[in-house]
């Protein structure tokens, strides 16, 4: 079997990524005007020398949220992309045309590991009424819209009204059912609406590859966690061929991918993940959780590509597991640091 | 960890102190309109004293001002000493009567665990009847002293329980608009958000607020004096920023959010390297709790700040240590960064801040610095901004002037009698 995007393994990986993002690095601090002062504010001086991917600076990833970051003129920009935090503030990320086809050319790739070269049916656990309102497109809009390029004659789980849809899914079945399928959806959605669909109604979902995104969290009052998941799609609706995937805007176009025998996410081979303890900032060791660092050799027309995310995660091995390079898991997120102080009185009872 | 602890139907509140069952807003401005035991309040009522002096003893105890330091200072305000003071201080002149504003709604900040409680104590030792809005989400620190006021009153004199209300109430604006209704005295702390709103509700005509909003304050050094310090002398300043900074999550009015070094800079470059090297060997013996997130946010807003070409140099210590080297005295951060910020400029003389700081400016801390040099500092800025210029180390200290305001004097009306 071909494993498309996901062939390197730790060694080659690392002395394939380290040239190139130390040249991205370069690339940035002379095209934008922040990421250089950055720089220049860390003892980050031009031409410095970096013997590990792990040494190199990395940007906060709510930094794309407070201010303007783009290695691209104003007049280069062809999409900006948003997308909701939890505080309301939204991070924009600027592409130029070059980097909206190389983004989308490369996610492409990624998910054509696990789904094949060619377009295949596509049932999608999510709403039509998504794309109505191009006004307040949201970031779950343009996820969908994004991954609908990878199949075809897609469907729709959910009504109008966003309820289940069973007349749409069982009349996609019958036509679709007996070859390989595609399924997207996020993943609380794919468990709430399809899983329960498909367990009541005894739908036989064997030849489908579902691919979902998003934590387990809005899952955890069920306790359902990625093992249940897949085990309970398996024993109730044949579906065995199941990926969930991690990803974020900041770093559009790189997607790290669940692999066949599930529960580890793995990078793709213009990617790589480091797990920081967050005391020293060192890389942690194997098995021990820490906060995620996500490198992609992707951004170009902004500094995404070294980024400090706020997730926590753990590795779980390196070339050890279904891919090559290293096995890890998301494990949830960083609370939000608060201050106590004085400025917050009354708002807070009306929240 | 938050609680959320208030009364369940409409108007419902919980009480807090004294401890006892949901009451509703009618039922608490009754029990406080009746006649307190052993007649009504008086400034400075002996009742209300005894019950401070015993509470601040209580949070004296050693195993609480381990715990919380905070309530140590807190218990160090209330001594008897302090608290006869501070009556003096507002002592009846002839022809002059002083007497209790009557009933004070106090609106706190959620997350100053212990501001409300000197607001309260200095209201109460003026006599009023108060009626204390203590937040949802209060926690740690104000759970401590909710328990100490609560223990405090088995012993106390009845009319303490007969003029005092703490509660907690959640997202109800009938109460809100019934205790600005009765009150006499409304005195909101917090942002200017929290302000703006409450001063939606209307109070009676002769009714008003006090209000305190958003501040910011900053520490200025000497980069001389800081030269010519002895050792001692220099970690006791580092201990002083220490607890200044990291007490309230630098997130207080008047924790520094910006240090000021005033000197040439071959004298304030060495100086900033030492204070930073001193500031790490206080955090390395006091183990400050900066959790991954507070780095987190420090980075966001170092490197932020260095972003917009506002910090020309940022440096970490650890998590518990950002220095940030501002670009110039102007890009003084005026929010909160996260705690343990140090973003630090140079100035030639203390006069060169006059044009930065505004009303809005709270609190100087200072170190190096004789009398004469800080009273013509303030007389250059003459009242327009800065309230408070306290040696370093001191930022926290409550003091009864608050915010350019006598406390005694705004709980209090003064009644005169003229014969000819």
């Amino acid at each position: 079997m071909i494993e498309g995007m996901f062939s390197l393994d730790q060694a080659a990986r690392e002395k394939a990524l380290l040239p190139e993002l130390v040249a991205l690095t370069g690339h940035h601090r002379e095209h934008s005007t922040e990421y250089r002062r950055l720089l220049d504010a860390l003892d980050h001086p031009a031409g410095r020398g970096y013997a590990a991917v792990a040494d190199l600076p990395w940007l906060p990833v709510r930094m794309f949220k407070h201010h303007t970051l783009r290695s691209i003129a104003e007049d280069e920009v062809f999409k900006v992309l948003t997308s909701s935090g939890t505080t309301g503030d939204v991070s924009r990320i600027y592409l130029d045309k070059e980097a909206a086809g190389t983004q989308q050319r490369m996610l492409s790739a990624t998910i054509r590991t696990v789904t094949g070269p060619r377009r295949i049916p596509m049932l999608l656990v999510d709403t039509r009424a998504l794309f109505k309102n191009r006004a307040s497109f949201s970031a779950r809009g343009a996820g969908v819209l994004g991954m609908m390029n990878f199949g075809r004659d897609h469907a729709f789980a959910l009504d109008e009204q966003e309820r289940p849809d069973p007349a749409a899914v069982k009349e996609f079945l019958a036509r679709h059912g007996d070859r390989p399928f595609l399924i997207f959806g996020f993943t609380y959605m794919v468990w709430l609406y399809l899983y329960e669909l498909a367990r009541t109604e005894s739908l036989d979902l064997s030849n489908g590859i579902l691919v979902h995104s998003g934590g387990w969290k809005r899952l955890a009052d069920q306790a359902v966690d990625n093992a249940e998941f897949r085990r309970r799609l398996a024993t109730d609706t044949g579906l065995v061929r199941s990926h969930n995937f991690y990803g974020m805007v900041e770093q559009i176009g790189t997607v790290y991918l669940e692999g066949p025998s599930g529960g580890s996410l793995y990078c793709p081979d213009f990617a790589d993940v480091i797990v920081r303890d967050p005391q020293t900032w060192a890389e942690a060791p194997i098995g021990t959780p820490g906060v995620v660092e996500v490198v992609s050799t992707l951004p170009r027309s902004y500094p995404g590509h070294v980024l400090l995310t706020e997730d926590l995660g753990v590795v779980y091995g390196i070339d050890d597991g279904d891919w090559p390079g290293k096995r890890f898991a998301i494990l949830g997120r960083l609370p939000r640091a608060e201050a106590r102080g004085c400025s917050d009185t009354f708002t807070g009872a009306a929240r | 960890m938050q609680r959320h602890v208030h009364g369940g139907g409409p108007m419902s509140l919980a009480l807090r102190f004294p401890a006892g069952a949901d009451t509703d807003t009618l039922r608490l401005l009754a029990d406080l309109a009746g006649e307190p035991t052993g007649g009504a309040l008086v400034v400075g009522d002996e009742r209300i004293a005894e019950f401070l002096v015993a509470f601040g003893r209580r949070l004296l105890a050693p195993a609480l001002a381990r715990r919380w330091p905070e309530l140590g200072s807190l218990g160090f305000f209330l001594r008897r000493g302090e608290i006869a003071k501070a009556v003096a201080s507002v002592a009846e002149q002839p022809g002059a009567l002083r007497f209790p504003q009557g009933l004070i709604f106090h609106v706190p900040p959620a997350n100053v665990d212990t501001i409300f409680v000197y607001s309260w104590a200095l209201a109460a030792l003026a006599g009023n009847r108060n009626m204390v809005r203590i937040s949802a989400r209060s926690a740690g620190a104000a759970e401590a002293v909710l328990d100490a006021l609560n223990a405090t009153l088995a012993d106390a004199h009845p009319a303490v329980r007969d003029t005092q209300r703490m509660v907690t109430y959640g997202r109800d604006d009938a109460v809100t608009t019934a205790l600005s209704a009765a009150c006499d005295l409304r005195v909101v702390w917090g942002g200017d958000d929290s302000v703006q709103r409450l001063r939606t509700y209307p109070l009676r005509p002769a009714a008003r607020d006090l209000t305190f909003p958003d501040r910011s304050s900053y520490s200025v050094l000497s980069a001389a004096a800081w030269r010519d310090a002895p050792a001692a002398a220099r970690r006791a300043v580092a201990e002083g920023l220490y607890n200044d900074v990291y007490w309230f999550d630098q997130a207080a009015c008047a924790s520094p959010r910006g240090l000021f070094w005033v000197g040439p800079a071959e004298v304030v470059d060495p100086a900033q390297d030492e204070l930073i090297a001193e500031i790490a060997a206080v955090v390395a013996t006091r183990a400050p709790a900066v959790d991954a997130s507070m780095a987190v946010q420090k980075q966001v807003s170092a490197y932020g700040l260095a972003a917009e070409g506002d910090a020309t140099r940022v440096r970490f210590v650890g998590n518990a240590v950002a220095a940030i080297e501002l670009a110039r005295p102007e890009a003084v951060p005026q929010h909160w960064l996260g705690t343990g910020t140090f973003a630090y400029a140079r100035i030639d003389r203390l006069t060169d801040l006059v044009p930065l700081l505004e009303r809005r400016d709270q609190t100087i801390t200072h170190y190096g610095f004789d009398r004469a040099a800080l009273v013509e500092f303030a007389r250059a800025l003459g009242g327009r901004g800065v309230d408070r210029f306290v040696p370093v180390g001191q930022a926290l200290a409550f003091a009864p002037v608050w915010d350019g305001y006598d406390l005694l004097r705004e709980f209090t009306r003064l009644v005169t009698v003229t014969m000819t």
